[in-house]
């Protein structure tokens, strides 16, 4: 399927809004899940947009910006997963795959960006000594902006203007390579989740990691008569979790401040005469 | 400016003897919806200070009026460094214009805004990115997998909902102030504790919902090819693979500090290779 100039400049306009987003973490529209979403919807054909959300999403799970790293980019993995499955005819999971090098394409776009902006600070400590509000203001808006326009512009190169050649060059590869992205698109969420894992996990929380593990695999496998699940998310999980997560919260806090009571009363145990 | 007492109730005035109205709800409540846009122009030397000194601006003039000197202060040490999870950033900066309020002394200001952003950064990101962003996502994409738009609006809605929590985080750090800071400190352990445990209660949850790794029915052993090779891992344990995998990318990241990037490829070459074999 092509894609017309008029879509490549909805692209264009999607792109600079979630590029917004992506800098202020304002509203997480720079997720795949959303950013397939909008995608789809310009494209018509959101179904595949939604699909192609939930793979790129899961895939992304753990590339936060936490601590002010920048990961690969999931902006351009949830579009480019859309846009790719779309032109090029192949599955939500080997788009993702595809759409990997435009990942690392907008990464490395975004360390720039962070890298010049290092100007930028110095320029609004000069407006802070002087009291400047107005100009302070002005230039962090017009950063950002600027910012979000690139991107948005990256973003039309690469769904529009870049299309035939891209689309050239997937059709050229015999199926047992595109057939290898499929694979590589449902092994790459746990790339995301063993991210997740550095942080959360801890030796005590090692035995939940398996009890929600374990707790999925049955709830699986649980189907009516006609093959349905009966549990379609892990929102049961979630809850099972935040229970677990309320008991061990009580008891940690009753652990303490019994063992403060007691560190009191053995200081208080002279007077006592105890 | 003397530091007064917090219960001196003298109105602050301006250099011009006009008298300053201290801060509404309302004040705060746009600080909230200002603080949505904290992390705008990051940049890796200062991180978010300058969004941080921005939102503040409105309420921080109301305080002081026209008081230059007070302006380029506030202005100044609020562009030091700062990087936190942005709704704890909201937070901050509501205990900071708090203390302003109460013309605290701005060397305690600037201690209690560099000494508190970096445990509330570790107290957000366990709640918003480790715990937040797992469960919405896990929902929004087992009702996205079939292509059901649910899945997107619900993903929407809920980030519409934390995002706007801001205007809560303002309000809960000014009304706090500085006063009880040091409780705060002792439930942050709790707290972060109990959202490391949901958080990795799901995440296990969603090994085997969302990791694919299978070898092809076509793959087989034995003298007559009776038995598939995923047979046997399925009688091991089902979803066995997808769990090993995980650890196997989990080590290599804890282990070797392996680079995300290099995973990934390594990813996309073995499956292909996988491919090519016909073992997947």
């Amino acid at each position: 399927m092509q894609i017309t100039l008029v879509q490549g400049l909805l692209m264009l306009l999607v792109g600079f809004i979630c590029s917004i987003d992506q800098q202020t973490e304002a509203f997480y529209w720079f997720r795949p899940m959303v950013a397939s979403f909008f995608t789809g919807i310009v494209l018509g054909d959101v179904q595949l947009g939604v699909q192609c959300g939930a793979v790129a999403e899961l895939a992304y799970l753990g590339m936060t910006n936490v601590g002010g790293t920048v990961p690969p980019d999931p902006l351009f993995a949830g579009i480019m997963t859309v846009v790719l499955a779309y032109t090029t005819g192949q599955t939500p999971e080997a788009a993702l795959g595809l759409s990997y090098p435009f990942a690392l394409l907008a990464q490395a776009l975004g360390i720039l960006f962070k890298t010049l902006y290092s100007f930028v600070p110095h320029k609004l400590d000069a407006y802070a000594a002087e009291g400047n509000v107005k100009s302070f203001n002005g230039l962090i808006v017009a950063v950002t902006v600027l910012q979000s326009l690139v991107f948005g512009v990256v973003i039309f190169l690469c769904v529009y203007a870049l299309q035939a050649p891209i689309q050239a060059f997937v059709n050229a590869f015999p199926t047992w390579v595109t057939h290898g992205f499929e694979i590589a698109g449902g092994v790459l969420p746990a790339v995301g989740l063993a991210m997740l894992l550095l942080t959360t996990l801890k030796p005590e929380t090692y035995p939940y990691l398996f009890i929600g593990f374990i707790v999925e695999c049955v709830l699986a496998n649980i189907v009516t008569s006609d093959g349905t699940a009966v549990f379609a998310n892990v929102l049961p999980v979630a809850v099972l979790g935040t229970a677990l997560a309320a008991i061990n919260y009580a008891y940690e806090k009753k652990i303490d401040e019994t063992a403060a009571k007691i560190s009191s009363v053995s200081n208080g145990g002279d007077s006592d005469g105890i | 400016m003397a530091s007064n007492d917090e219960n001196d109730e003298v109105t602050p005035t301006a250099a011009n003897g006009e008298k300053l109205g201290k801060l509404t709800s309302q004040d705060i409540t746009k600080l909230g919806l200002l603080s949505i846009f904290e992390q705008i122009a990051f940049s890796f030397e200062r991180m978010q200070a300058p969004g941080f000194t921005s939102n503040m601006l409105p309420a921080f003039k109301k305080i002081y009026g026209d008081s230059d000197e007070d302006l380029k202060e506030f202005m100044t040490y609020n562009m030091e460094f700062m990087n936190t999870e942005p709704h704890m950033a909201t937070l901050l900066q509501g205990v900071v214009l708090s203390m302003e309020e109460k013309h605290e002394d701005r060397e305690l200001i600037k201690g209690v805004r560099n000494g508190l952003f970096g445990p509330l950064a570790g107290l957000g990101d366990s709640i918003f990115w480790f715990t937040i962003l797992p469960i919405t996502a896990a929902i929004s994409c087992s009702l996205a997998q079939s292509g059901s738009i649910l899945g997107p609006i619900i993903f929407i809605a809920v980030y519409l909902v934390v995002g706007l929590s801001r205007i809560f985080f303002a309000h809960l750090g000014y009304g706090i102030g500085n006063k009880a800071l040091t409780s705060i400190g002792e439930n942050t352990k709790y707290l972060t504790k109990a959202a490391g445990i949901l958080g990795t209660t799901v995440i296990g949850a969603l090994i085997p919902s969302y990791v694919t790794v299978a070898f092809a029915d076509t793959l087989v052993f034995g003298v007559d090819g009776s038995s598939t090779v995923q047979s046997v891992f399925n009688q091991i344990m089902p979803n066995i693979l997808p769990l090993a995998v995980v650890f196997a990318i989990y080590a290599l990241f804890k282990k070797k500090h392996a680079n995300v990037m290099y995973i990934i490829l390594g990813i996309i070459l073995i499956s292909i290779l996988m491919s090519f074999l016909g073992w997947m």
